[in-house]
């Protein structure tokens, strides 16, 4: 680990601190901005009977008549504390609603997104030594058709077939194992179409240079050509798009859980919304900003330790030696 | 036909199936009937030839002969798209039918490659020590430590002089030479019987060209590998190789020994191969050159068309300062050729980009056709450039391929609003006509023309604009040995015609001999010996300018270095 990596990464989580801030800001402000005032009309929702008075007492109590700088400092300087609030329906803390169903949606996420993984690199793997008639072609349109079907689709279809076909799962019990499988292999296919694209794109782009031909030529069978060749400098953008799918998956898993009636994120968000319950909703948007900021700056932090002809900024550069000179004397004693 | 059946006669045994076992030993490879093809596309044609143990044969020509594709089809890492037929029969076994399961056990262990372009042949994002365990790993040796000590002896063998830092190193923090001498490492690492090396040093400078090629000799004799070297140049083959085979597109021309091959080639396409050795050749084009000469003898006391004087660059790399170029002088009469030689990082570039005002010197003064060029911003170097233009080393990167030979040629003009628009078109067609090339080309695209045709499309470029001075950067050092006889003789004619000066730059000394007139040899950043062409090179008087001129390939293979040459020749006449 070397003194340029570390400046880098500290950089880099100095970054991603901000850009955590920055979007707590930006909910917060748009929430102000939008037209309705949710607050005062759950208050003066009748049948909570309120009178102006205490509404106003309220109001005040929560600190909701000042102006809004100073409330986003309350608010921000609670959020950085780990203080997200209460909800406004049910006054229990956001925290704990958050806690409840967070462990079921990170789950479904992360079986979803190893699936995804390991779906790309088979596909990826086919398409460069399967042969040609058995399917090469083939396996090349998986990622467009992935793509292009909505994974509620996929998600139905799955149910349908292994849920009340085959019954593989009972539809009423969507945290068994198999539920959370087909759960989880409905929200990873389209990802794993996103990653698959990119990824064959440069298996193809990989095997086509020297260095492959001439692995080849040293005896290597193709699995390890596949492995330690090619899918390391053809992961290298892969990693990109991988952090940019997770929030793919964060927005799937809200259609994923509906479709396999999983209490998760996704649901919790829905009913927030349907409810304005702002105090929920802001923190389930700046969580999402963390996680999203989070696997970003893992994907920077990762790529220059995968690839060495990444320049640091800031960092002494790697630098080629130009000279045969070294040799030289060497050569010449040998071959005179 | 008559090539054909020479082959023959000459170095095939016939290919009867019920021939009496022959006295000689059984060859190591033999190639028999071999036709390659890209699609619908036959790109090999027939082609025969055997190697015998310990021995090396070269395949000779220009970009597609089909030689390298020879190359691949015995080694089977043809393209997907490529389709061998015929019979490939290494070591008594016929391998060019059998499944990719039966041929790698060969890979590596029995034929090994040494690949064109060593900067792109590992693989970047891992260590140099991973990908030669993978070398290793063909040895019968179970011990990784033991593994890897071969490995560092085999560096060592190879010339690396510190093989431990190069074992931990990635391919991107070597230079071009020491990634080759990794390459050859590798392949010889499982002592394979046979070594394939496909222009093992197109991609290198001429003085590690030469040590490159001596390692390869000498690793040859001492491992009694055999060799089949590709190359487009007959000087190298022929100092390298026991036999020769001729290639022009696909078909042999030619094929026997070197001797006979080389010394009397028999047919017209060898002998046109000879004429284009610039080593072989140094006068070729002295009636041509002697036009200029006459200006070098009149130029005494006139001002010089360029004078560059006592200039320095300095460089500032990871918080050091490096000098670039340090008190550069030289000046060139007009009509005249002046080369600028070394090797990469001699400073040649930083020269080229301080004359055209690219860069700005630290310190001294240029001038060309007596406009300043250093101290100018590049709008007032607007004026000089009319008079000055470039010849970029790569003609496949210089030219934008989305535009028309005609709007590339015709976009000098148009810049500088150079007469009407039918004189411009006037002049795009006398520039093309002036290189050589016709008229019918004008609407095609770069990726339409070979490298040679692009080069010349370039030339007419700088043309366009009648300037008094061209800067050639390397013009010929992406072209084969043929292309490039063809451009040198475009780069005198219109010289002699149109008095044009030129600063050549090169690394090929040969070269420089048959175009040039007057000479700088440039290491580190300075010049360490100039004058007259003949005079430095039949009396260097440095060091280094006498190593870079010892580096040039002859054609005539030295005894000391292949020490073996000589009893196989006569072992195979008999």
């Amino acid at each position: 680990m070397t003194n340029a990596y570390l400046s880098y990464a500290a950089k880099r989580l100095a970054q991603a601190f901000v850009v955590v801030l920055l979007a707590y800001v930006f909910t917060f402000m748009v929430v102000s901005i939008l037209p309705g005032d949710p607050i005062t009309n759950v208050l003066r929702d009748p049948q909570n009977g309120f009178t102006e008075d205490e509404i106003r007492q309220i109001i005040a109590a929560q600190g909701l008549d000042q102006p809004i700088p100073v409330q986003l400092w309350t608010s921000l300087s609670h959020f950085v504390a780990g203080d997200f609030g209460r909800s406004m329906r049910s006054n229990r803390p956001v925290a704990t609603l958050i806690a409840e169903v967070l462990p079921s949606t990170l789950i479904l996420a992360s079986a979803a997104f190893a699936i995804a993984l390991l779906l790309a690199v088979t596909i990826g793997y086919g398409t460069q030594f399967l042969p040609k008639r058995f399917g090469q072609g083939l396996l090349r349109g998986f990622p467009s058709l992935f793509l292009s079907v909505p994974n509620f689709v996929i998600g139905l279809v799955l149910i349908h077939l292994f849920g009340f076909q085959l019954g593989l799962f009972r539809v009423i019990a969507p945290d068994s194992f198999w539920a959370t499988f087909f759960a989880a292999v409905a929200l990873g296919v389209p990802v794993s179409a996103r990653i698959a694209e990119v990824l064959i794109a440069n298996l193809d782009k990989e095997s086509e240079q020297e260095y492959a031909s001439v692995a080849r030529g040293r005896g290597l069978t193709r699995m390890r050509l596949f492995a330690r060749h090619l899918l390391k400098p053809s992961s290298l953008p892969v990693i990109t798009v991988t952090a940019l799918a997770i929030g793919e998956l964060l927005g799937g898993s809200l259609i994923t859980e509906t479709v396999f009636g999983r209490t998760g994120i996704g649901s919790l968000v829905q009913r927030s919304v349907s409810t304005q319950d702002l105090p929920v909703l802001q923190a389930v948007v700046s969580l999402a900003a963390v996680v999203f900021v989070l696997v970003n700056l893992i994907a920077d932090l990762v790529y220059p330790l995968l690839d060495p002809r990444v320049k640091l900024i800031g960092g002494p550069r790697a630098r080629p030696t130009t000279a045969d000179d070294g040799a030289v004397a060497t050569s010449v004693a040998a071959t005179s | 036909m008559a090539a054909q059946d020479r082959l023959t006669a000459n170095t095939l045994t016939r290919a009867e199936p019920n021939a009496p076992v022959p006295l000689r030993p059984i060859p190591l490879l033999r190639v028999d009937g071999l036709s390659v093809s890209y699609g619908s596309h036959e790109v090999v044609t027939n082609v025969g030839f055997e190697l015998g143990r310990g021995e090396s044969l070269a395949l000779i020509g220009e970009s597609g002969s089909g030689k390298s594709t020879i190359a691949r089809a015995v080694l089977r890492l043809l393209p997907s798209n490529g389709r061998a037929t015929g019979r490939v029969v290494f070591d008594g076994q016929e391998v060019l039918g059998i499944s990719e399961r039966g041929f790698r056990p060969l890979r590596g262990r029995a034929i090994g490659f040494v690949p064109q372009d060593p900067a792109n042949s590992l693989n970047p994002v891992r260590t140099i020590g991973a990908q030669a365990q993978e070398a290793a790993a063909l040895l019968d040796e179970p011990d990784k430590r033991i593994r890897k000590q071969l490995v560092l002896e085999t560096f060592a063998e190879v010339g690396l002089d510190n093989p431990r830092r190069v074992y931990d190193s990635y391919p991107h923090q070597l230079s071009g030479g020491m990634l080759q001498r990794v390459l050859i490492g590798l392949a010889i690492l499982p002592r394979p019987a046979l070594l394939v090396a496909d222009e093992p040093t197109s991609a290198l400078d001429v003085t590690i060209q030469k040590r490159i090629l001596d390692l390869l000799t000498r690793l040859q004799h001492d491992l009694k590998i055999s060799l089949l070297l590709i190359t487009h140049d007959l000087a190298i083959a022929a100092e390298r190789a026991n036999a020769l085979v001729v290639l022009k597109d696909g078909v042999i021309q030619e094929a026997g020994r070197t001797a006979s091959v080389f010394s009397s080639p028999a047919s017209a396409y060898a002998r046109k191969l000879r004429a284009d050795v610039p080593a072989l050749n140094p006068d070729r084009y002295a009636a041509l050159r002697d036009i200029g000469s006459r200006f070098l003898k009149t130029a005494a006391g006139t001002a010089p068309k360029i004078a560059v004087s006592a200039v320095t660059k300095t460089f500032n790399v990871d918080g050091k300062s490096l000098v670039a170029v340090d008190d550069l002088s030289f000046t060139v009469p007009a009509g005249t050729t002046h080369a600028l030689v070394g090797e990469s990082g001699s400073g040649k570039t930083t020269a080229v980009r301080l004359l055209l005002g690219l860069e700005q010197p630290d310190s001294g003064t240029i001038s060309v056709a007596g406009e300043q060029i250093a101290g100018r911003s590049p709008g007032e170097l607007r004026s000089a450039w009319r008079h000055l233009q470039l010849v970029y080393q790569n003609p496949f990167t210089s030219l934008d391929p989305t535009w028309t030979i005609e709007r590339l040629v015709r976009e000098p003009l148009d810049r500088f609003g150079i007469g009407t628009p039918k004189e411009r078109d006037e002049r795009v067609r006398k520039a093309l006509a002036d290189v050589g090339l016709g008229e019918h080309l004008l609407s095609r695209k770069p990726a339409a023309l070979s490298g040679g045709q692009r080069q010349r499309v370039a030339i007419a470029r700088s043309l366009v604009l009648k300037p008094d001075v061209i800067v050639l950067d390397e013009p010929t050092s992406a072209l084969d040995v043929s292309v490039q006889a063809g451009i040198v003789e475009v780069l005198l004619s219109l010289q002699a015609n149109l008095g044009l000066t030129y600063v050549f730059v090169s690394h090929d000394l040969a070269l420089v001999r048959q175009l040039a007139h007057t000479v700088s040899v440039m290491h580190r950043g300075c010049i360490v010996e100039h004058g007259e062409v003949a005079e430095i090179f039949d009396n260097p008087q440095q060091p280094y300018t006498k190593a870079l001129l010892a580096s040039i390939p002859s054609g005539v293979a030295d005894a000391a270095q292949a020490p073996h040459a000589r009893p196989l020749l006569m072992a195979a006449a008999e």
